[in-house]
């Protein structure tokens, strides 16, 4: 299989009926860093779910497009069996289901019938992952983000990541609520996994990420869609800046399009 | 001939084919009359005016052990006794039993046996005149085990007691009593395989447990009650000071039930759990009440209950506390939840808290019913695991921890396939 290569052409998305994402577009490759940016409310985790397709996420027009395969005529499962990748903001809680056993069905779906991993070598590889993620050996054994603090949710998000090295990985705010030595390491993780077979959409609205994780393309989005991009340096401009600026240059006076939670 | 003096004699005929001593028949005619007597009860949610009273036959052959069950027996590595169609048919004290100096014996052996603990605790935990088929109980049963565990008694392996039905008229009316000497610490499992009847009955089925001061008793069942007859079932442990009894009821019945578990917390600072999974499936009509009741002070309660529904079952989890006059200082939690797999059952989950004392530590309950979480479903999908398999991991989650405190791995091996046959469908 070749390079990764993810396109989002005019996505047009509602929830409830009201319109969140108008004509979005977005061009990944393997190999690349993408960040998207923006204040709150202007429909970036709304972007993210969609993707994954999240069922209370409408698409109403628009393409997406991963190695050639038409990701929206896809179920959830299928986008990640195709090599999807989303790190939620809030991922659920399974109680009764082990995070390993959990990680261990998830890998083999994504692997295929006939193709499973022997569960001592699986064990091995998650023993290996989760020492470099700087994870408790007893974290495999608990039952799913059940009674995680937030920073072991989002290392739990990275350590699924790195286990079923997708194609493509969408992390959804994924340094929120996390200290300064979590978030370099959710950054290393990220940076660990670096290379031409793998392409990262990172959603945050802080800079802060940026510096452990330096992005190829920078994109700001308000109001459903990207208003600008750049390179990693508009990321540091909007942290000097603010993001008023931008609005007063594109002539934007509310760029919200949605109260997030 | 009138059909009480049937009756009458069909209780003279159990008690003669188990080679009972002539006492035990005097209290089996007193309770006889108890039945008789007691008006039609009163349950809340099992309407009983469309249910039999019509009592089973019994059978002094031998039947057979079905295969699926010699299966199950070949498996068990701890003592056990067979009892297939009320008959006792195989039994079997583990060395180290032995060695502990354990009673075991069948429950119509115990009065000769065990005179004396026999006399002090049969029919104390579960009374003949507490209800109708508590009363019809020991006016017939047939079949069941008496268990002594001495004074400091440890033991890790479980004492299990085999009930069959093989199907026919048999009357169901087991009935077993546990004793757990002071400081004792042991298990006792109670496991059902049953056919459908092929006639409409109504069966009684008791478990009388008296923990001793400072003893621990772990207390598993797998009920699997048949289609065609009602069934009640009655099974209760009276714990003594800082004694603690822990159940886990696991019942996959396809029948008619009224079930009963319960702790009456008797001695203070005495203690108790207990976790039932239910699955009700097919036609099934479950009311399974599981019971805390306070009577010491400082006593300690937890009741769990998972309940996954589908078809057109009908399943009521019923959690109730009591808090007596006195019981100073009681704790309690309960949680009662259900998961609806197919919209076409019906699901009660009805906490009930009965507290007649001011001073209580504490007294928590919640209970609900609902569908399973999307946004789990959907966190598992997204991880590339197809739906079917995702909500199957998820109520297998769900049921894991009860499931995994059950006493034996052919006990868990069993209860998982019975509720795997019917999730998988």
């Amino acid at each position: 299989m070749g390079k990764p290569d993810f396109r989002v052409q005019n996505l047009h998305v509602s929830v409830e009926g009201k319109e969140i994402l108008k004509g979005l577009n977005l061009h990944i490759r393997g190999g690349e860093i993408h960040a998207i940016m923006g204040p709150n409310g202007t429909g970036k985790s709304t972007l993210a779910s969609s993707l994954m397709g999240h069922p209370h996420y409408e698409v109403t027009a628009g393409e997406v497009v991963l190695d050639g395969e038409d990701v929206l005529a896809m179920s959830t499962d299928e986008r990640a069996r195709a090599g999807l990748f989303l790190a939620m903001q809030y991922p659920a809680e399974v109680p009764g289901v082990s995070n390993a056993n959990f990680i261990r069905q998830a890998l083999n779906a994504r692997r295929g019938e006939g193709n499973e991993l022997p569960v001592l070598q699986f064990h091995r590889k998650l023993q290996e992952k989760m020492k470099a993620l700087n994870i408790d050996p007893s974290f495999a054994e608990r039952y799913l983000n059940e009674g995680f603090s937030g920073g072991e949710k989002k290392r739990n998000e990275i350590l699924q990541m790195s286990m079923l090295e997708p194609r493509i990985a969408i992390l959804d705010e994924i340094d929120s609520g996390l200290d300064i030595d979590a978030l370099k390491i959710v950054a290393n993780g990220v940076n660990q996994l670096r290379s031409e077979n793998i392409g990262f959409l990172i959603i945050t609205h802080y800079q802060r990420l940026l510096n452990y994780i330096v992005p190829d393309h920078v994109h700001v989005m308000m109001q459903g869609r990207i208003v600008r991009s750049g390179d990693a340096k508009l990321a540091e401009e909007l942290e000097a800046k603010g993001y008023d600026w931008l609005k007063k240059e594109l002539g934007i006076e509310d760029e919200t399009v949605e109260v997030e939670a | 001939m009138s059909e009480v003096n049937t009756a009458v004699s069909h209780v003279h005929r159990v008690a003669q084919a188990l080679g009972e001593p002539s006492s035990l028949l005097a209290l089996r005619e007193a309770a006889w009359r108890t039945f008789q007597e007691l008006p039609q009860p009163y349950v809340e949610k099992t309407d009983l005016r469309k249910l039999t009273w019509e009592i089973g036959s019994f059978s002094e052959q031998v039947g057979k052990v079905p295969a699926e069950v010699q299966a199950y027996i070949d498996r068990l590595q701890h003592s056990y006794a067979l009892f297939v169609d009320g008959l006792p048919i195989d039994f079997r004290l583990s060395e180290e039993a032995k060695a502990a100096g354990v009673t075991y014996c069948t429950i119509h052996e115990a009065p000769e046996k065990a005179e004396t603990l026999w006399k002090a605790n049969f029919g104390t935990v579960v009374a003949a005149n507490e209800n109708k088929w508590t009363a019809l109980n020991q006016a017939l049963f047939a079949g069941g085990v008496f268990l002594y565990a001495p004074k400091g008694t440890h033991m890790e392996a479980p004492f299990e007691t085999i009930y069959v039905w093989t199907g026919g008229e048999a009357g169901a009316y087991s009935r077993s009593l546990v004793i757990a000497g002071e400081l004792a610490d042991i298990r006792y499992a109670e496991t059902v395989f049953a056919a459908a009847a092929g006639a409409k009955v109504v069966n009684s089925h008791v478990l009388e447990i008296v923990a001793m001061a400072d003893s621990r008793v772990q207390v598993s069942t797998a009920d699997a009650f048949h289609r065609g007859s009602t069934h009640f079932v009655t099974r209760r442990a009276r714990v003594d000071k800082d004694a603690h009894v822990l159940w886990t009821v696991a019942d996959t019945s396809d029948g008619t039930c009224v079930e009963l578990v319960e702790n009456e917390l008797f001695g203070p600072g005495a203690k108790g759990l207990a976790r039932v999974v239910g699955l009700g499936h097919g036609r099934s009509h479950v009311e399974l009440t599981a019971s805390m009741r306070h009577v010491g002070r400082h006593t300690e309660s937890e009741i769990v209950m998972h309940g996954v529904l589908r078809d057109k079952a009908n399943t009521i989890f019923r959690s109730r506390t009591e808090i007596v006059k006195g019981a100073v200082g009681a704790g309690s939690e309960q949680h009662d939840r259900m998961i609806m797999i197919d919209g076409t059952a019906r699901a009660d989950a009805i906490p009930m808290l009965l507290i007649d004392e001011n001073d209580v530590q504490r007294c928590g309950h919640a209970a609900s019913v609902g569908k399973i979480d999307p946004t789990q479903v959907y966190y598992l999908m997204s991880r590339g695991i197809p739906k079917s398999i995702a909500v199957q991991m998820i109520i297998w989650g769900y049921l894991h921890d009860t499931v995994e405190s059950l006493a034996s791995e052919p006990m868990r091996d069993l209860v998982v396939a019975r509720i795997e046959r019917e999730l998988s469908r």
